[in-house]
């Protein structure tokens, strides 16, 4: 049991010093700092919320067009970053592994860690602006909102992981993969309601998990009025097997893992 | 004690496996000073990189009963972009060891004063060492792991590295891959010669030498 509770306190400690690591390094100690992590999301959204709404007018789905851009586009942008990221993260943090304490997997964990954070900040943050501006309503239920994040958090977190291993293995793949995130727009449910596609495509759309994730935090955030589509156990049939695949390459990688 | 048992690695060179170690078995007891010799590219970095666990053998297993430092070398246990005190603090952090105590070593061992609120990549290869050298020893380990690129720098900085190692810390195990026969013959008590990716002890440092030499 002591070795258990001994094998945690490290772990713990680990992520703890990697994260500080990561925000140092990323965002450095000058001007504002590790919130520059709510800075590039916050301006995509809200950029293109505001396109969206001089193109489409005030209302879309029955909901305010704003918050319903922010709601999708924020999880979506969260997806590409986090995926992103973790292109040729093993080789990039090589160094670290000199300290047999750190595991690769600590790193990407931390990795996205920092983006889920930072976007859940900005969320939270664009939403209490918008709100207070009336352009965002206050959430119908709290409870599906972090459920659907959660939901959309491991299928990033169980991709990000395949991803990264992979651009080890082949550059190809460490090349196109920013074009792929691309392709994940429709995918990710950012721009629709289920409920307002045709029988067909939704039912297709739905096969993808993260269009579960996020009607369930548009149902948090809007309520029951957008007929929200999802499901509690099919997105984990996805994502968990999708998970372990993802350790599984990573553990391969590790393996073969040359450093300097 | 630390054991390796049938150690075996390669690396991959386009279609080909280049076999660097192939089954190396060795233990290494408390206390013990073991030199490693060996031509360049004899796999003297790889065995410690192996023992370090900074990569994983191919087949083999190492047994762990004592705790051992990170391969001490110019690269490696730093990051490039963080200063001599943010290393020094995330070493601290990692290792669960008091940041105040590690800082007061690492200032008065690398006598780098204000250089070390620079990145670590504006190091000249001399302060990166003074680094690298203070941040393992200011972790208490049991067995040290020396690549002796590390041993050079001026006349003060190596009477320094020999005191901390050598006198304060003699009763601790240490591995140094070594061309400097001086420093093998003075400090190690067993000497191994490496050649053709394998690993073989003689009776005595001196016999160990000797062999190197011939070679």
């Amino acid at each position: 049991m002591a070795s258990l509770r001994q094998g945690w306190n490290i772990q713990v400690r680990v992520i703890g010093a990697l994260m500080l690591r990561e925000l140092t390094t990323r965002f450095g100690r000058e001007n504002i700092g590790f919130l520059w992590i709510m800075a590039e999301p916050l301006l995509f959204a809200v950029l293109v919320g505001i396109l969206w709404r001089f193109m489409k007018g005030p209302i879309e789905f029955g909901v305010d067009i704003v918050a319903f851009v922010i709601t999708g586009y924020l999880p979506l942008v969260l997806f590409r970053t986090a995926v992103n990221r973790g292109v040729k993260s093993f080789t990039a943090n090589g160094g670290l592994m000199y300290h047999r304490q750190i595991k690769i997997l600590d790193l990407l964990l931390v990795r996205f860690l920092v983006e889920f954070i930072g976007h859940a900040m900005a969320y939270l943050f664009i939403a209490t602006v918008l709100g207070v501006l009336g352009f965002f309503p206050v959430p119908y239920d709290v409870g599906f909102l972090i459920l659907g994040g959660l939901y959309y958090g491991l299928f990033t977190f169980a991709v990000m992981l395949i991803v990264a291993s992979l651009s080890e293995m082949s550059e190809v793949i460490e090349k196109i993969i920013p074009v792929t995130t691309y392709l994940m727009i429709p995918f990710s449910g950012a721009f629709y309601l289920v409920s307002s596609l045709s029988p067909n495509v939704a039912k297709f759309l739905l096969y993808s998990p993260p269009v579960h994730g996020m009607e369930m935090m548009r149902l948090g955030v809007f309520g029951p009025s957008i007929d929200p589509h999802f499901d509690y156990i099919y997105p984990l049939m996805v994502s968990l097997p999708c998970l372990a695949l993802g350790l599984v390459l990573c553990r391969m990688v590790r393996r073969r893992l040359v450093i300097e | 004690m630390i054991s390796c048992v049938n150690l075996r690695k390669g690396y991959r060179v386009g279609h080909q496996t280049h076999q660097v170690l192939r089954g190396i078995n060795l233990t290494i007891e408390p206390g013990d000073k073991i030199a490693l010799l060996g031509r360049n590219g004899a796999g003297k970095s790889t065995l410690i990189k192996q023992i370090g666990g900074v990569e994983l053998p191919d087949s083999g297993r190492i047994v762990r009963h004592m705790t051992n430092s990170w391969p001490i070398g110019f690269s490696g246990g730093f990051q490039g972009s963080l200063t001599g005190y943010d290393n020094a603090r995330f070493i601290s952090r990692i290792y669960g060891s008091e940041l105040s105590a590690i800082r007061a070593f690492v200032e008065e061992f690398t006598e780098l004063g204000s250089g070390l609120k620079r990145p670590v990549q504006t190091y000249s290869s001399g302060m990166r060492a003074r680094l690298a050298f203070a941040l393992s020893l200011a972790i208490d380990f049991d067995c040290y792991l020396i690549d002796e690129v590390i041993l050079v720098g001026d006349q003060n900085f190596q009477h320094k590295c020999h005191y901390e190692l050598f006198e304060k810390r003699a009763d601790r195990a240490m591995v140094i891959a070594s061309h400097d026969l001086n420093i093998v013959q003075s400090v190690c008590n067993r000497g191994i010669v490496m050649k053709d990716g394998v690993a073989e002890e003689y009776p005595s440092v001196r016999e160990a030498v000797e062999a190197y030499v011939q070679m």
